[in-house]
């Protein structure tokens, strides 16, 4: 009696428009005349290593910080939250190029302080720097799967005398698991995918290989080696998808009241996270800036950011709801998600090239901004797919049920049980696509209207240009416009959430 | 020696950099650029992709243009050169054209798009402005860049660096070089055009074992002032925008005599539209005013003649550059393919 689920159709359109790079890939690489080169071993090993030390550090910062921002109360807490989530605004080659210019001998901590600190490059250095520039990931992922649990459980196992932090591990995380899989995995794409980072750190890794050949004009070639990179995407999304969630009701969330010292204590253990991933960037900037002087930057440039990118995370959460709801629904639509999210894997260079052929296509609109927008939608789909899928898909199916047998259509079940019990979800999936909009270069660069500058083509510019000192307003702006961004969606998500955990004592 | 003559132009530079522009101007080369008063007025639309981010000072040229200009409406599309070229290829393919002109970074990238047969014929007294090795039917060099071998003052003088590039590998200093970067590839494929590919693969692996790679040239020259290396290879401008910044860098430029080493690539302007108004932009380029701008400010050798090239650098005359066609520097595929053969990429 299995019906397809509505979902499908509009599903499978979605999955396609975001599948379209990749394909426009396979066009290109036709050409290439290599099809394997042994030579690329060593470089995919490092590439391997790279993922999983990034994913395994953004979890080991991330799924803490998640426990902190959704179940401690804080002074200022979205403050906090927000701050946290900031990383993801700042490109991470800017991360990079910083660290390593404040660390190792002759850096900027040692002619401020005259203490020299051990380099930061290689493996090691390249792992920190993504781990600090994905786990927000892991974070928002991980916050709201959380904030959907309900925590009658966790009382329970309090009630029956274990401790607070072992029923955090043992009541609580084995229900996140597909949250934290869902953040690892796009830390883990990510981690693939960059170039800046490990380049700029010294790392020899796969997409060094693209990304000569891309420079040397061998665009067929850097397709074909971005489809080898897409093996290893297929192989963890695979992986990814055999991580099982639970399914349960939602209910009133866990609430921590630490005392002062604790609370500073806690806040404390943030310090060196917030301290390397933004406070460090910024300041070395600002040193550059106080030697070197200001230059022409417009404000229009922060404007256009912020509404490209919140464009973006409105339409791409519009786009995504289909596809995670199909992805719920059962195997096909399992199977439309995970091919979604192949694009995300590929190095953002070779897929702006891609997004122009794809813009080609539809001529009247290239370069405009609702083609940029449809680009970001394309790159960035999964973020929000995956985000909304983890918190809707633990969400019990029989509420959904009960509200039809009392007689609520498929639309208003949708609107009035499914929606509000997933918002947490879909805040979080934009905020992450309005972040990862904000740094967002190769296809803005291309497929923007013209002048059309942005704060992260702006920094770009500087940057590329060797005029560092230039680089710290836009740098700063990105983190306070992505703040302020943020603290209104997560406005939006209590302002939503108060609805359903007001009407659950009568559920019940 | 050439060393000296180096030293004496440098302190002739210095001293001719106090004076104002234009007696330095004439204290120049008989033969006078053109200047922006005799250049016609532009109108009309026109669409620059610009293939890098100058920090401003690119931007301050088409602004002055511009201001000049009030009639010119230019709209401007700024990206890594590759991925401009690729894009322009893939709207040709299209059929869309959206760029008037194209101002690339290397000359790599304009050997792909005159290939690709895309490039209008340029006027000849044009690009009769140029110096005579600098001159193509259809594209323009705006400023050169020259390859030399930036080294640390604390532990090196230029004298102790040798000046034959291929005599390198025989020195016991530690070198930086960033070989994934296409100004490197340029120098390669200019050593191959020079000496060979059985020679500069050799080269490449005698230097493989006693260099440090880095991301970009800006990296090997930090990386140089540090004292993380000995001595680097990277385009000159690095050092003089490092020191204009930090002029108590422990960094310095030496240069080799007529070899790859001391290379000179250019960026360069061409048209992809017909007709006066992109023809007389590039003009506006090639002007006194424009080129020593870009020499002074950008640190960018100025390959009009009659043009000062930036303080800190010697004339193209005394130094030594070898005598390639730039356009040969185009054929990357073969430099790409040897230096992954050698194990440097």
């Amino acid at each position: 009696m299995k019906r397809w689920s509505p979902s499908y159709p509009l599903a499978f359109i979605i999955a396609l428009i975001a599948v379209m790079p990749v394909l426009v890939l396979m066009v290109l690489a036709a050409d290439s005349p290599q099809l394997f080169d042994s030579r690329n071993l060593h470089s995919l090993t490092n590439t391997l290593a790279l993922m999983v030390f990034t994913a395994g550090g953004a979890v080991l910062i991330g799924v803490p910080l998640a426990l902190l921002t959704a179940y401690v109360r804080l002074p200022w807490g979205k403050f906090w939250l927000v701050l946290l989530a900031a990383p993801l605004a700042i490109p991470s080659y800017i991360g990079a190029f910083t660290l390593y210019a404040a660390f190792g001998p002759g850096g900027e901590i040692e002619q401020l302080t005259g203490l020299t600190t051990p380099s930061f490059d290689g493996l090691f250095g390249s792992s920190v720097v993504m781990a600090l520039y994905t786990y927000p990931f892991v974070m928002l992922t991980v916050r709201a799967s959380l904030l959907s649990l309900d925590a009658s459980l966790v009382y329970a196992a309090r009630t029956l005398g274990m401790s607070l932090l072992s029923s955090l591990w043992t009541v609580v995380l084995p229900r996140i698991t597909n949250g934290i899989a869902a953040g690892a995995l796009l830390a883990a794409m990510y981690a693939l995918s960059d170039f800046g980072t490990p380049a700029i750190l010294r790392l020899d890794t796969f997409t060094r290989m693209i990304y000569v050949e891309y420079n040397s004009f061998g665009l067929s070639q850097a397709a074909m080696l971005s489809l080898q990179l897409l093996v290893i995407v297929g192989l963890i999304l695979f992986l990814e998808s055999r991580v099982k969630g639970t399914h349960e009701r939602p209910g009133k969330s866990l609430t921590l009241w630490p005392g002062r010292l604790r609370t500073s204590m806690m806040l404390l253990a943030c310090m060196p996270v917030i301290a390397l991933s933004i406070l460090l960037p910024l300041a070395v900037f600002g040193i550059w800036l106080w030697r070197e002087g200001t230059g022409s930057f417009e404000l229009v440039y922060a404007w256009n950011s912020a509404y490209a990118a919140l464009f973006a995370a409105i339409a791409t959460v519009l786009f995504a709801l289909p596809v995670a709801q199909a992805a719920i629904s059962g195997k096909f639509g399992r199977l439309l998600e995970r091919v979604s999210y192949l694009g995300f894997g590929v190095p953002g260079i070779v897929m702006g090239t891609a997004l122009v052929y794809v813009g080609l296509q539809l001529s009247m609109l290239y370069q405009t901004l609702a083609l940029l927008v449809l680009a970001y939608v394309m790159r960035f789909l999964p973020l929000a797919v995956g985000s909304i899928r983890s918190t809707s898909e633990r969400l019990d199916p029989s509420l959904v049920k009960a509200a039809r047998l009392l007689g609520a259509s498929r639309k208003e079940a949708f609107r009035r049980i499914t929606l509000p019990l997933s918002i947490r979800g879909i805040v979080a999936g934009a905020a992450l696509v309005f972040l990862e909009v904000m740094r967002e270069l190769p296809a803005t660069l291309i497929l923007s209207p013209l002048d059309f500058e942005t704060l992260a083509t702006y920094l770009w510019r500087v940057y590329e240009a060797g005029y560092f000192g230039q680089a710290a307003i836009p740098g700063l702006l990105l983190v306070v416009i992505s703040g302020l961004a943020l603290a209104v969606m997560f406005f939006g998500e209590r302002w939503n959430q108060t609805d359903v955990i007001e009407e659950e004592p009568s559920l019940s | 020696m050439q060393r000296r003559t180096f030293i004496q132009s440098l302190a002739a530079l210095a001293a001719a950099g106090a004076l104002p522009l234009n007696i330095s101007q004439v204290l120049a080369d008989p033969a006078n650029a053109v200047s922006v008063e005799a250049l016609p007025r532009l109108e009309g639309e026109l669409t620059l992709y610009l293939g890098r981010g100058e920090g401003g000072l690119y931007e301050n040229v088409i602004k002055a243009i511009e201001d000049r200009n009030p009639d010119l409406k230019l709209r401007i599309r700024r990206g890594p050169t590759a991925s401009l070229t690729n894009a322009i290829l893939a709207e040709a393919k299209a059929g869309v054209r959206r760029a008037d002109l194209f101002w690339a970074v290397d000359s790599g990238a304009v050997g792909m798009v005159t290939a690709a047969g895309l490039a209008q014929a340029l006027p000849a007294e044009l690009t009769g402005q140029l110096r005579d090795e600098f001159r193509f039917p259809d594209w323009a060099p705006i400023t050169g860049r020259i390859r030399t071998i930036p080294f640390n003052t604390e532990r090196l003088t230029a004298d102790k660096i040798p000046n034959d590039i291929m005599a390198l590998p025989d020195t016991d200093y530690s070198v930086g070089w960033a070989p994934a970067y296409a100004a490197f590839q340029s120098f390669v494929t200019g050593m191959r055009i020079l000496e060979g590919d059985k020679v500069t693969a050799e080269w490449l692996t005698a230097m493989n074992r006693k260099a440090k790679k880095f991301a970009g040239e800006l990296g090997v020259v930090m990386a140089v002032e540090r004292g993380e290396v000995d001595i680097g290879l990277a385009n000159h401008y690095y050092t003089l925008r490092l020191k204009a910044g930090k002029p108590d860098a422990n960094v310095d430029l030496a240069f080799t005599n007529n070899d790859a080493g001391c290379l000179v690539n250019a960026s360069g302007i061409l048209a992809l539209k017909e007709g006066e108004l992109p023809a007389n932009f590039i003009r506006y380029l090639l002007t006194k005013e424009v080129q020593s701008y870009l020499a002074e400010e950008a640190c960018e050798i100025p390959l009009v003649n009659g043009v000062l090239p930036p303080e800190g650098l010697p004339r193209l005359k005394t130094i030594n550059p070898p005598q390639i066609d730039l356009t040969r520097l185009a054929d990357l595929r073969p430099t790409i393919d040897l230096m992954r053969d050698v194990g440097v990429l």
